[in-house]
């Protein structure tokens, strides 16, 4: 058994679709390409596939990464380029590498994600202006936020020590791009429109939260030396 | 993509039923000279995309340099919404552009319920409804599929209807429609010249007058030069016929996500109130080999993990047991499911079901349709109870434990005889699990006893009969409610005043256009779907046209009466109809007609010598 580790994006219209969806066009473009692969067992078969990370629906990225399990060691270049003619415009297998067959679940390594998020505000602000807001909205000691949880039980959370950091890139008359590094993953998991609801929420910056737009960058497991390391650097 | 859709796409529940782009899609270049082609199901992507048909034309359109066919769909209620409130038009799904760009608007009608959907499409696209208010600045309006056969009750509505099978015809209508993009052409012109081609209804070229009971009296051509009959359209090979042999995978779950070949057409079976068997015939069969090779290239193509045969009634297929064996040996490997819906169920093919469980679980079904053999054979269904009782003990045997009954009340002559042998065969069901030995039949049994309502359709042998009132088949179901009530038995039922509008639409005439256009000004849309179907509204819409519903649904009709399809010539002589009829209330059986010609009339004047 060989596992493969593969760096993709998913973005233009692609990005409007769910995570189950995007299984389904993965596991399907694998079989187009006739691409030896392992199953599960059981009634309903299924390849073995697994991601890092779902996205929400509309939330675009080109940092994001899944397994898949082959049979035999199949040349990659081919793989990947195979992949490419099979895979609807917007998905695109960026870089594929095999690992240790044995490595942790995604899933269980992930930690973080970094974000580009685009805000629409209601009137203009200087790039200071927000810089000043957002300092001060980071240095508060908690930042609480009420979570829905399963069974609709509401957990009130603490999500200022899943922010890792967040700063303006670009203020261009109403738009402000953020980005914004947060906690992903199943220790803690933050999406960035929360953050930016919060931060609509708790300053004085008038943000149109009906048309915030998130981008994902990145995703990383985390090192005690080295810190933050993209998944792709997986062995 | 439009950015202003784009936008909008962010609002909405499950955006990927917009966006396009599926592998299998297609992309052209809009030149000067396409004839653009909008493919409308009126209905959400996911019925529509598991619609076979829908397949095969925007494939064969496709294929055609100078065609671009491009795919409609209803919105769901959210965005038809945000459409509306921000003025944008609906949209095609491989180009967005506004429905009214293109040149041909084409529906395919399924179901009756679909209509008021058309209405909604069209409104929203900003085509006005009737045919009579349009001109050449909005697309022609087409229509095709099994509701074309009675076409009246749209005639206001749709500009062209093509009836039968419209692989052939629809290529015609293309090379007459080039001169009209040239402009040697005008609008009426090309409706003159396409109503010389078989199997085309364009019903602005004719006219009605009515009895004062409401019957009609006279239907005719307005110039002699058109048809006084039309003709249905077949395709007499089968395998020479274009077939895709690659499809559009959704990105979504549509309701059959998988690949389907179609092995056959027509049905030999001659169940009286089958409109399927009677419109589609004869039957013509793909040749094993065909299939097969066709299964291949389409699961290559699509990379789906599941194929599935489908014709009217799988087990007639001459060369099934081949081509399953087949099916399940090339695929067993990759992890691909066979499933073989509509089987009769016999030993032979509890085998083979039993073969294809090895890759996926599928669930056990009969479809006795009625609950005694009187009047079972009143219906032509030629399955007895010994049938159903020996292939469910063989199944139990071989550890299923769940089997589905779906039967039909309100057939003619039905009395609460007949309800009660649905009843009991229900119980006989559970009595024979409990008969088989533990160690063999699954944990857990579940009966699942399905009725429907019996809804008379146009060219069927009960085209003439009542339906039941919606107060009787309302009773009929409670009765069967309380004769159900049993641990492993669960009893659906289908809305009866559902089945009640589909009679109406069925079997209506020209003046329910108006009905129709009404009804949808109140607010109708969605019939089919139970939480948006608004009777009352209905009701109302029908006092508001003076026009009595049950006049179609419930009135028993004499075989001197004018039908509204009477023009229209399906092949199956009106003679046959009425001798099966008549058979019928004596319970005469008509066989099979594979084993002997029973003289139903399609093979003269049609495609001689196929029968
Ligand atoms: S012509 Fe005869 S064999 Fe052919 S479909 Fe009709 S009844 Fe059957």
């Amino acid at each position: 058994m060989h596992k493969i580790l593969i760096k993709y994006t998913k973005v233009d219209r692609m990005k409007f679709i769910s995570h189950l969806e995007l299984i389904r066009v993965i596991e399907r473009a694998l079989r187009r390409a006739d691409i030896p692969l392992r199953f599960s067992q059981g009634f309903n078969p299924h390849p073995k596939i697994s991601f890092a990370s779902p996205l929400s629906v509309g939330v675009s990225s080109e940092g994001e990464y899944m397994t898949v399990e082959v049979n035999e060691k199949i040349d990659l270049g081919r793989f990947k380029d195979r992949l490419n003619s099979e895979l609807p415009e917007g998905i695109k297998f960026i870089k594929c590498k095999y690992i240790d067959s044995k490595s942790k679940s995604l899933m269980s390594l992930v930690e973080y994600g970094t974000y580009i998020v685009k805000c629409n505000t209601k009137r203009e602000y200087k790039k200071n202006e927000i810089e000043k807001i957002l300092t001060n909205f980071l240095n508060r000691n908690e930042i609480l936020f009420k979570k829905r949880g399963k069974r609709n039980k509401v957990k009130i959370i603490n999500i200022k020590k899943l922010i890792k950091n967040m700063s303006v890139l670009s203020v261009e008359k109403k738009d402000i791009i953020f980005r914004i590094t947060l906690s992903t993953g199943s220790r803690g998991n933050l999406k960035p429109d929360i953050v930016i609801e919060k931060l609509a929420e708790n300053t004085e910056l008038a943000i149109d939260l009906q048309k915030i737009r998130v981008h994902r960058l990145e995703t990383f497991f985390f090192e005690n030396k080295k810190g933050l390391v993209p998944l792709e650097k997986i062995n | 993509m439009n950015e202003k859709i784009e936008e909008i796409l962010y609002k909405v529940e499950k955006p990927s039923r917009y966006i396009g782009g599926e592998i299998n899609s297609y992309k052209k270049e809009i030149m000067e000279n396409t004839i653009r082609f909008g493919f409308a199901f009126p209905d959400i992507y996911e019925v529509g995309m598991s619609h076979l048909g829908m397949h095969i034309i925007y494939n064969l359109l496709n294929q055609i340099d100078d065609v671009y066919c491009e795919r409609i769909f209803s919105p769901w209620i959210d965005l038809e919404e945000i459409l509306r409130k921000e003025n944008v038009p609906l949209f095609t799904l491989e180009t967005q552009s506004p429905i009214d760009q293109m040149d041909f608007i084409g529906f395919t009608l399924q179901y009756e319920l679909s209509y008021s959907n058309i209405l909604n499409i069209l409104d929203l696209g900003n085509i006005p409804l009737k045919s009579s208010d349009r001109n050449s600045s909005h697309p022609i309006i087409i229509a095709g599929g099994p509701c074309a056969y009675n076409p009246e009750p749209l005639a206001e509505i749709i500009d062209v209807f093509v009836l039968g099978e419209s692989e052939e015809v629809l290529m015609e209508i293309m090379d007459v429609y080039r001169n009209v993009k040239t402009e040697d052409l005008s609008r009426q012109e090309f409706l003159e010249k396409i109503s010389e081609i078989q199997g085309v209804y364009i019903p602005s070229f004719y006219e009605v007058e009515y009895n004062d009971d409401n019957t009609i009296k006279n239907f005719k051509p307005k110039q002699d030069r058109y048809p006084i009959k039309i003709k249905k359209r077949i395709i007499k090979e089968l395998d020479d016929i274009f077939y895709p042999e690659k499809v559009i995978v959704p990105y979504t779950d549509v309701v059959h996500d998988r690949a389907m070949i179609e092995i056959f057409r027509g049905c030999t079976r001659g169940c009286r109130f089958c409109q399927a068997g009677m419109i589609y015939r004869p039957i013509r069969e793909r040749k094993s080999e065909k299939a097969l090779e066709l299964a291949d290239k389409l699961l290559k193509s699509t990379g789906y993990e599941e194929i599935s045969i489908s014709s009217l009634s799988t087990s007639d297929y001459s060369q099934l047991n081949e081509l399953v064996r087949s099916l399940i040996d090339n695929y067993l490997s990759k992890k691909i499911g066979v499933s073989v819906p509509s089987l009769r169920l016999d030993s032979f093919s509890i085998k083979l079901i039993e073969e294809i469980q090895k890759v996926r679980k599928t669930g056990l079904t009969f479809a006795p349709e009625a609950g005694t053999q009187r009047l079972r054979d009143v219906i032509n269904k030629g399955i007895t109870e010994k049938d159903l009782t020996e292939a469910t003990a063989n199944a139990f045997e071989l550890g299923w434990n769940s089997v589905k009954l779906y039967f039909m009340i309100g057939l003619p002559t039905e009395t609460y005889k007949d309800l009660d042998g649905i009843a009991d065969l229900g119980y006989k069901v559970v009595d024979i699990y409990y008969d088989t030995p533990k160690e063999k039949r699954g944990k857990g049994l579940n009966v699942t006893i399905s009725t429907s309502s019996f809804v008379p359709k146009p060219f069927t042998p009960f085209q003439w009969e009542p339906q039941d009132t919606t107060e009787t088949l309302v009773e009929k179901q409670n009765y069967l409610k309380d004769k159900l009530r049993h641990r492993n038995i669960i009893y659906n039922y289908h809305d009866s005043k559902t089945s009640f509008l589909e009679a109406v639409f069925a079997r209506g005439d020209r003046k329910l256009s108006d009905v129709l256009i009404k009804a949808w000004e109140m607010g109708c849309k969605f019939d089919g779907w139970q939480e948006h179907f608004r009777y009352e509204t209905w009701i109302k819409a029908f006092d508001e046209c003076g026009i009595d519903p049950s006049f179609y649904a419930n009135r028993k009709r004499k075989y001197d009466e004018i039908l509204p399809w009477d023009h229209i010539d399906i092949g199956v002589t009106k003679k046959y109809l009425i001798n099966e009829n008549e058979k019928s209330k004596e319970g005469k059986l008509t066989q099979d007609c594979r084993s002997q010609c029973t003289g139903c009339g399609i093979n003269s004047g049609f495609i001689g010598g196929v029968c």
